[in-house]
């Protein structure tokens, strides 16, 4: 096991302009643009552009297609089962998030009242 | 080099059935997937058990990690015995995998492909680097002024003898101001090498936040639990609070609630539409311990005609 350092490295915010083709997008992820079609129908991805030959791909596309990717390979899900679980993350990010605010004010709240339920 | 009991990496018998197999590594890759589970260690344990299906999801394998024993135990010092593993044969070419020393010892580093419908079946004209994906957990402070941190990465890397081996690879990276939580930022060239003339991959860190003491964030804005006493919060008034630039004076009105959020434009993460500062108002009142608040809170007792329990039908 080697280790290597090297100096610091800008990093980009990724850019939400569509940039890539099909074609360029699936060369870029190494995957199939059949199965790419399929992602954007299921609107795992967002293509802009009316016809095939017109999509245009962000960044973006090419993070969400590569976690895509990996629940294929890792887990067998298809692109339904796919865009569900990117769904179902994305609501329990945004819930957890919520708790997290609401569980601040429920600890101030714990000074006084929470474990303590007195029987009466 | 340590035993590694694969059966109970994955929780089933030894004479679990293929089917049991792959139903046990299924759930447990469900569960502890890096992408689906936050947990620190998730990546760590989804390693072991996609190296545990790896051996066991295939007959061939199986019968010839069964070969070595029943006796070892996990953690147990090992050594293959010699010539243990003639007879086996199993497909998938060397290189790749990033699995144990146990492992390898094993089955070469051999791994057999399990790429899902996704894979591209040709990859010869690919030239270009393959990317990296990663995830990089950094303080709220950072995305808030940007900020210079370094990273480890293991990637699995080639010798010259064309040996795949694990590598740690340091990268000091300059995160931008601004960044979210889930948001993925990009490193041009330090993905896989590309071949010929052809450019590297990318790298691509995904965002995430360690919880801050003082900030809670969703998507772009930030929360804080602002501390007002009870005549604050039903008067009203100017109270100090922090904000990531600066302390403010901030105005609360009268008749507040508990909970109340009360929101401060463009004090939240910094971007070309920044994100909101809110203020969680958290009432407190002092406790009746002293003669004196002991009395105030009697004549508010006394005076003001208040039933909080009007809408409990009793």
């Amino acid at each position: 096991m080697t280790d290597t350092t090297i100096g610091a490295i800008p990093a980009e915010p990724i850019g939400t302009d569509p940039v890539y083709s099909l074609e360029e997008l699936s060369i870029v992820c190494n995957v199939e643009t059949a199965w790419v079609v399929e992602l954007v129908e299921q609107g795992i991805i967002e293509a802009r552009g009316t016809t095939v030959s017109e999509w245009r791909f962000s960044s973006v596309s090419i993070v969400r297609l590569a976690k895509a990717k990996r629940f294929d390979r890792d887990l067998g899900l298809n692109p339904a089962g796919i865009a569900l679980v990117f769904d179902l993350l994305g609501e329990i990010d945004r819930l957890k998030a919520r708790l997290n605010v609401l569980k601040g004010a429920r600890t101030s709240l714990a000074d006084r009242s929470s474990d303590d339920r007195d029987q009466v | 080099m340590e035993f590694k009991d694969y059966y109970k990496t994955l929780g089933v018998e030894r004479d679990a059935t293929q089917d049991d197999i792959k139903k046990a590594y299924r759930q447990l890759a469900r569960k502890f997937h890096p992408d689906i589970n936050k947990e620190a260690d998730a990546e760590a344990k989804f390693k072991e058990i996609g190296e545990a299906y790896e051996a066991l999801g295939t007959a061939e394998k199986r019968a010839a990690y069964d070969q070595l024993g029943k006796d070892w135990k996990a953690g147990q010092e090992f050594k293959p015995p010699p010539n243990w593993d003639a007879g086996f044969e199993y497909s998938g070419a060397p290189g790749g995998g990033d699995f144990s020393d146990f492992f390898s010892s094993i089955f070469g580093g051999a791994r057999g492909e399990r790429a899902g419908r996704s894979g591209r079946a040709h990859t010869a004209f690919h030239m270009r680097g393959e990317d990296h994906h990663a995830a990089i957990v950094i303080d709220l402070r950072d995305a808030l002024d940007g900020a210079t941190r370094t990273i480890t990465l293991r990637i699995p890397d080639m010798d010259e003898g064309g040996h795949v081996l694990v590598r740690d690879k340091n990268l000091t990276v300059q995160i931008p101001k601004g960044v979210t939580e889930g948001q993925s930022i990009r490193l041009k060239g330090q993905g896989s090498p590309g071949m010929g003339e052809a450019p590297a991959g990318d790298l691509y860190l995904e965002i995430r936040f360690k919880p801050d003491p003082l900030y809670r964030v969703v998507g772009k804005d930030l929360y804080l639990d602002l501390p007002v006493t009870l005549w604050e919060a039903a008067l009203g008034a100017s109270v100090k609070m922090p904000t990531p630039s600066g302390a403010i004076m901030l105005k609360v009105p009268a008749g507040s609630a508990y909970g109340r959020e009360l929101r401060i434009r463009g004090r939240g993460i910094p971007a070309a539409e920044p994100g909101d500062l809110y203020a969680v108002l958290k009432i407190v009142w002092p406790p009746a311990t002293d003669e004196k608040a002991r009395k105030i809170y009697e004549e508010m007792a006394k005076e003001l005609a208040f039933d909080p329990r009007a809408g409990l039908g009793v």
